[in-house]
């Protein structure tokens, strides 16, 4: 009981408290219950039945994070939920009068709603009260974040006051000086011819049958040429066989579809691994699995000596049992992919912990289903210099999971990649940058339960960051823009995909502060105009890379108007989609 | 051609190819032979030797420097390389970053 109503309590403290930073959301939390269920604005019905339900019962509270549900279940878990009648009086109240305007039904809005009183929820969760007073206080931090965050409020705000009320109800956008320049920059028509290389390429790849050896050809070529056969669904076990001939130093196969379990043992039993330092067989399903791994590649205690780094991503066949025997013929491994091999499970960790403790330097884990992530935390502090970590897409990851271990290992990491983890909150964050000084890169796309105020956290705390990841996330343009303008100097690579808020904040601060930025992804930011996105190209003079899928925004204007003759633009219409992949 | 504009190319059998400077230096390796300071006997005489790479090799990597020049100023036409040259060719032009 008392627990439920000190998140009730909360959920009023911070629902008024984010009035002040936002005032449109204020009127949407109140109705948050009604937008989940239907895509009528019919409500106003459901809950006039739902008043004879009530039900006083406090079931458990726990909210799971679901988006579509059944109009009965909804109604009965609503009915749960009331507590003293007075405030939901309220509610409802304020809900009815602003029904209309949410008649427009969003996921992504419905998603942030859920989210944010989750958030609550998961706060409850963790037993010091202390944090949760915390997390709403970084605005009164006195920071450069908050700083710069008061800067960019201030600059709307000026402009609102010498704008007048012109329309209350957009937030005017702030100016952006840009005219484009004729005749200058990259003239869109005209393509670079294609190197020697890369036509050798393409016709070695269009008459691979008649390749009849591959010696001599250093590695860096021969991946070239897998990728692109790969690519092109071409590579077949007699190619496989001219790799592997010799004493190979690195195989590299991003796809492995093609290859049967007979080819592979045909391919493997035969082939001298003493000298192989990296072997990438991704989407090996088909063909690997426990039983055939004794007779190919781990076919003594130390038949792969000197391989470093392995990648089996999608080896949904292979168990615990046989990475065992597969990690026990390799005692060197640095580097660790088992992305997608759903059938390990937490004791696949506890093997590489037992041997590899002290050499393994990156893990990924992606979307390992049967791996839990608390069960196998112990292992996983024990690996002593781990510097890589991708646990992307593994619901099991939560707040807990995160603050364990970076506590253990944070200081040392310098890779991580969190996306698609549902259940992290800025807690999460907030220890992230308080441990990991020397993070260099991060990835916390499709965490849609992160606020501003983990950008906040990751200015003040990771000053080393030179790639940033945000995918669908739900954070503001002041705060992106802030957050720019602090760390922005230091970053390298920067994906703001799909992150629907982006706007002219986010344009300013790349453009005073982003000197060394080369690679950036605006795709589906349908608030940037052409100015904006001159603007950032202009000012952005190491940039080699734009991405913008999903503009449509865009225009001609942009595109043949940017003075910036070194930066490759992909997704709008001039560029044949597929080179890029 | 005048001479200060040209640089010979010299195979492995010892054949000379005589091209424009220009051409030459399209490939990133020949560039910086050429240009870079320290006083190397490629730089006075504008002479490169590459023991490595045979001299129908070369002829086509001439080849191509001129048809990449040709396909700059806006005749777009198509390089045709013979597949038993392929292999050869993509590590020769690995080497000259071409």
């Amino acid at each position: 009981m008392k627990g439920k109503s000190i998140a009730e309590s909360e959920y009023i403290e911070k629902s008024e408290r984010k009035d002040e930073i936002e005032n449109v959301n204020r009127k949407r939390r109140f109705s948050r219950e009604e937008k989940g269920k239907g895509k009528l604005v019919v409500e106003t019905d459901l809950e006039s039945e739902d008043e004879s339900l009530v039900d006083v019962s406090f079931s458990d509270v726990e909210l799971p994070a679901e988006e579509v549900k059944s109009p009965d279940e909804k109604l009965s878990k609503r009915s749960n939920r009331r507590t003293s009648g007075g405030r939901m009086e309220r509610f409802r109240d304020a809900a009815r009068r602003n029904a209309s305007r949410f008649a427009y039904f969003n996921t992504r809005e419905e998603e942030e709603e859920n989210n944010n009183n989750l958030s609550v929820e998961a706060e409850r969760e963790i037993p010091s009260v202390e944090e949760h007073i915390e997390e709403k206080v970084v605005e009164d931090w006195p920071g450069p974040f908050s700083t710069a965050m008061k800067i960019i409020r201030d600059r709307t705000a000026n402009l609102n006051v010498r704008q007048g009320s012109s329309s209350s109800d957009q937030v005017p956008s702030v100016q952006i000086k840009w005219v484009p320049q004729k005749g200058k920059g990259k003239d869109g028509s005209k393509r670079l011819p294609p190197s020697l290389l890369d036509l050798s390429l393409r016709v070695l790849v269009d008459n691979a049958d008649a390749i009849a050896s591959l010696d001599h050809v250093p590695d860096a070529m021969r991946h070239k040429l897998c990728q692109m056969l790969c690519d092109s669904r071409q590579m077949n076990s007699n190619l496989l066989d001219l790799l592997l001939s010799g004493s190979p130093t690195e195989i590299r196969l991003r796809e492995c579809s093609w290859l049967t379990e007979d080819q592979f043992s045909e391919c493997f039993v035969k082939c001298d691994t003493s000298n192989l330092t990296v072997l990438q067989l991704d989407y090996c399903g088909q063909c690997l699995a426990d039983y055939n791994i004794p007779s190919t590649l781990a076919r003594s205690l130390n038949s792969l000596p000197a391989l470093t780094t392995l990648s089996l991503t999608g080896a949904y066949r292979l168990s615990d049992a046989g990475l065992s025997v597969l990690v026990s013929s390799a005692p060197a491994l640095r580097s660790v992919n088992l992305s997608q091999c759903s059938f390990l499970t937490h004791g696949a960790i506890e093997i590489l912990a037992s041997s590899l403790a002290s050499v393994l330097l990156e893990l990924f884990i992606n979307d390992c289903q049967s791996i839990d992530a608390m069960l196998m935390l112990p292992s996983l502090k024990k690996l002593e210099r781990l510097k890589v970590l991708s646990v992307a897409g593994l619901e099991s990851v939560t707040d807990k999971f995160i603050k364990e271990i970076i506590t253990a290992r944070g200081d040392g990491m310098k890779e991580l990649i969190l996306s698609g983890c549902g259940k992290l909150t800025d807690s999460s964050l907030k220890i992230i940058a308080e441990t990991c000084s020397s993070l260099r890169s991060l990835d916390i796309g499709n965490v849609p339960k992160l606020t501003d105020n983990s950008l906040g956290y990751l200015a003040s705390g990771c000053r080393s960051l030179e790639l940033l990841k945000l995918c669908r996330n739900t954070f503001s343009d002041d705060a992106i823009g802030a957050f720019l303008e602090i760390s922005g100097e230091v970053l390298k690579e920067l994906a703001l995909n799909n992150v629907g808020k982006v706007g002219h904040n986010t344009a300013l601060s790349l453009a005073r502060r982003s000197r060394n930025l080369v690679s950036l992804d605006l795709s589906w930011c349908r608030n940037l105009t052409d100015e904006a996105m001159g603007l950032i190209v202009d000012s952005c003079l190491s940039l080699r890379v734009l991405k913008l899928f999903g503009c449509t925004q865009i225009t001609d204007v942009f595109l043949y108007g940017h003075s910036n003759a070194k930066v490759e633009i992909i997704g709008l219409k001039l560029s044949p989609l597929l080179e890029h992949i | 051609m005048k001479k200060e504009e040209t640089v010979k190319l010299i195979s492995a059998e010892g054949m000379e190819f005589v091209i424009d400077k220009e051409a030459a230096m399209l490939s990133q390796t020949i560039r910086n032979m050429l240009t870079s300071p320290g006083g190397f006997a490629e730089t006075e005489h504008g002479e490169v030797t590459f023991p490595e790479i045979s001299a129908l090799i070369l002829e086509k990597i001439c080849q191509y420097f001129y048809w990449n020049l040709q396909y700059s100023r806006g005749k777009e036409t198509e390089f045709h390389i013979e597949p038993e040259l392929t292999l050869e060719l993509m590590m020769a032009a690995n080497y000259l970053h071409t």
